[in-house]
């Protein structure tokens, strides 16, 4: 593919005068998109290709290594594959299980999430002044603390003889015991996802000029109204690039649950990791990855379709 | 215009750069591999296990062997907890099947005897490591020739001898226990250690007959997997009963911690990792340890074994020759506290007192490595949260 690239290159700069400064142009452009896709293509296309083909039961050609390692191989029996592998996934009570549980702390923490850093956004926007910078400013803080730390300190701070029970119990409360919970793998979501989502709502509700809401007060708006008709359909774009982005991370993460979370429900992050390595059936593992795929382009879709109404907003497309 | 039209060269130069450095990176490391082999000698040893057997390699008898033998380097891969067992066997075959040096020479690992019986390891015998000699017979037969016995552990019943006075003897009487005081028990899942392994293990059997306990121990026997029935509806009854009414933590060493800071006051155990827990601090000398019978906890000899592909087959077998030199016997035993595997009087007398209680060729020993990944995947199936 870039050997074609260098040809055609070659091919423009010999024939220059014939050639159009438009099409130049977008050859230019073509050849300096070409490193991300070309690596995207190699790296990780090639890869998706290969591992759907081998949750087909398509077990030859590159598959074949995993394939001899793996227990419990399907191999296809028609041209397209077959489905085999995936009605036994779809068939075991332990996925539809974790898959539940998985959709779930999705749709809890994604919620949170959006809750927390629009507070933030709006406090900022509204009201500001020196405390909203400090929240603005702490909701930030998680993006310098290594996941694995962060996941193991909640655990701790939320365990049996964590901080939470033992502060509660000097005044004779018998705490709530998170640690190994669903609970505590919603908080570690939280945490995780927070800064992202506040510094895209608070830059989308900052960009919002205050002439407009100021023309709002003088015509006696409230500030319920100003936010639901002004401030929340003004910057739902990148409200929903934070939602969607905040949805797909949670949605396959593996440090946070397999750290704070329960053996079980178990989110499919650490289902994948379990059924890829240690009891090495890797087919059913690509199968819980191709519906984590599946479930996570849902998502993308809402950010494609949010990316595309800006473009057309802005006049590009 | 010029320089646009170099920029978009540069860029697809750059391109392709990246996109062939990913199979430069291979290419070199195998470059390296082989010039190695002609300047200085240098090893790999491939570690599956703890971190205490990282340590006892890295910290041990590496830095002995290399100072017996000087100009030698021995590197260390180590997977932890052996979680890609199954992995690391596959990927061994596939390149000894293809003539390849695997990339380490000596393995220490869960699944040595598998790959024995696969023909993938280099005979040992006494011509080859002299010390096998002082090895006692019963444990070198487990090693089917191929594997080198250098250690043994076993699992035990670690208790908290400040709350409890007369720990179970029996497994009736642990799991009865267990029932008793809620709360109180915890194992790790089977697929992360061991010693929560063994437990699992151990109330399985006791629904197993003996004869086919003892083919699943040497074979693969998927189809006797369904008399671990009965086992794992016994071990889902404990839920309620074990650590926060079903959490069963991750690893080893999560349940030392957890007796440690005494959330929990029983738990299965593996011998050398409480000993060397308790040596260091991190578990008081309050919790005390036995080990419980009818069935007892599974323990057994590990063993090493050299890859039949190996560019580095005479040293590595070299360095399994010393490690059951009495030399490296004392260091495994003061390391990790590990049960030596050769003849007690052939040791130094102050080991030897150590371990007089500790028979190695006596411990019962545990699943064949296929059988463990599918009573992993079982009880994950059948046992948290049910």
């Amino acid at each position: 593919m870039s050997s074609t690239a260098l040809k055609s290159g070659a091919g423009t700069a010999k024939r220059g005068v014939t050639v159009s400064a438009e099409t130049r142009r977008s050859s230019l452009g073509f050849a300096l998109a070409l490193p991300p896709v070309l690596l995207i293509a190699l790296f990780v296309g090639i890869p998706v290709i290969l591992a759907v083909g081998f949750s087909l039961g398509m077990t030859g050609g590159l598959n074949e290594t995993i394939a001899s390692i793996g227990l419990g191989t399907v191999e296809a029996d028609s041209w397209w594959g077959t489905l085999a592998v995936y009605g036994a996934v779809f068939s075991d009570q332990r996925f539809l299980r974790d898959l539940s549980v998985t959709v779930v702390i999705t749709v809890i923490s994604t919620l949170l999430v959006l809750a927390l850093s629009l507070g933030i956004a709006l406090y900022l926007r509204l009201k500001g002044g020196w405390l909203a910078n400090v929240f603005a400013g702490l909701a930030v803080v998680p993006l310098f603390i290594p996941v694995v730390i962060a996941s193991w300190a909640i655990l701790n701070f939320y365990a049996n003889d964590g901080f939470v029970r033992t502060f509660l119990s000097q005044f004779g409360i018998d705490g709530p015991t998170w640690g190994y919970t669903t609970v505590a793998v919603v908080i570690g979501s939280v945490w995780t996802s927070l800064p992202f989502a506040t510094l895209m709502a608070g830059s989308g509700v900052q960009a919002i000029p205050d002439a407009i809401i100021d023309a709002a007060r003088d015509a006696g708006a409230g500030i319920t109204s100003i936010v639901m008709r002004i401030l929340l359909p003004m910057a739902s774009i990148p409200l929903i690039i934070a939602t969607t982005f905040t949805a797909i991370g949670i949605l396959g993460q593996f440090t946070v649950p397999y750290f704070t979370g329960p053996n079980a429900p178990q989110m499919l992050g650490v289902d994948i990791s379990k059924y890829f390595s240690s009891f090495n059936q890797p087919q059913q593992a690509v199968v819980m990855a191709v519906v984590v795929f599946v479930l996570a382009s849902g998502v993308a879709f809402c950010y494609v379709w949010a990316n595309f109404r800006t473009a057309k907003k802005e006049g590009r497309v | 215009m010029n320089e646009r039209r170099s920029l978009a060269y540069l860029a697809s130069a750059a391109t392709l750069a990246i996109a062939l450095s990913g199979c430069a990176t291979a290419a070199g490391s195998t470059t390296d591999s082989a010039e190695g082999d002609a300047s200085s000698k240098s090893l790999t040893v491939f570690i599956s296990g703890d971190t205490n057997v990282q340590d006892l390699w890295e910290k041990g008898l590496i830095p002995a062997f290399e100072e017996a033998n000087p100009g030698v380097t021995v590197d260390t891969t180590i997977d932890l907890h052996g979680e890609h067992n199954q992995q690391t066997l596959a990927k061994l075959t596939t390149s000894v099947k293809a003539g390849d040096d695997p990339g380490y020479d000596l393995i220490d690992a869960g699944f040595i005897s598998s790959a024995g019986k696969a023909g993938l390891l280099e005979e040992a015998t006494t011509d080859t490591v002299p010390n096998l000699a002082n090895v006692p017979e019963v444990t070198l037969e487990a090693g089917d020739g191929f594997g080198i016995p250098y250690r043994a552990s076993s699992v035990l019943l670690a208790y908290d001898t400040t709350t409890i006075d007369a720990p179970p003897e029996t497994l009736t009487d642990l799991l009865q226990w267990i029932k008793d005081n809620p709360g109180e028990f915890a194992y790790n899942s089977p697929s992360t250690g061991g010693s929560g392994g063994a437990f699992v293990a151990t109330v399985l059997d006791q629904y197993v007959s003996e004869s086919d306990r003892e083919k699943m121990t040497v074979g693969y026997e998927p189809e006797l997997e369904t008399e671990w029935d009965e086992g794992f509806a016994e071990l889902a009854s404990l839920n309620q009963s074990v650590f926060q009414q079903g959490v069963y933590p991750n690893g080893n060493n999560q349940v030392l911690e957890l007796l440690g800071t005494g959330e929990i006051s029983m738990a299965p155990v593996w011998s050398d990792q409480i000993i060397t827990a308790q040596s260091t601090g991190t578990v008081p000398d309050t919790i005390g340890y036995a080990q419980i019978s009818d069935p007892s906890f599974t323990g057994n000899a590990s063993y090493i074994g050299v890859p039949k592909t190996s560019d580095h087959a005479d040293l590595a077998l070299e360095l399994a020759d010393f490690a059951l030199s009495s030399a490296g016997q004392a260091i495994i035993a003061e390391a990790i506290s590990g049960y030596p595997v050769v003849a007690l009087d052939t040791l130094p007398a102050e080991v030897a007192a150590k371990f007089e209680d500790a028979d190695p060729s006596a411990l019962r020993p545990s699943y064949y490595s296929e059988m463990g990944a599918d009573m992993n995947n079982l009880w994950d199936q059948k046992v948290p949260g049910q």
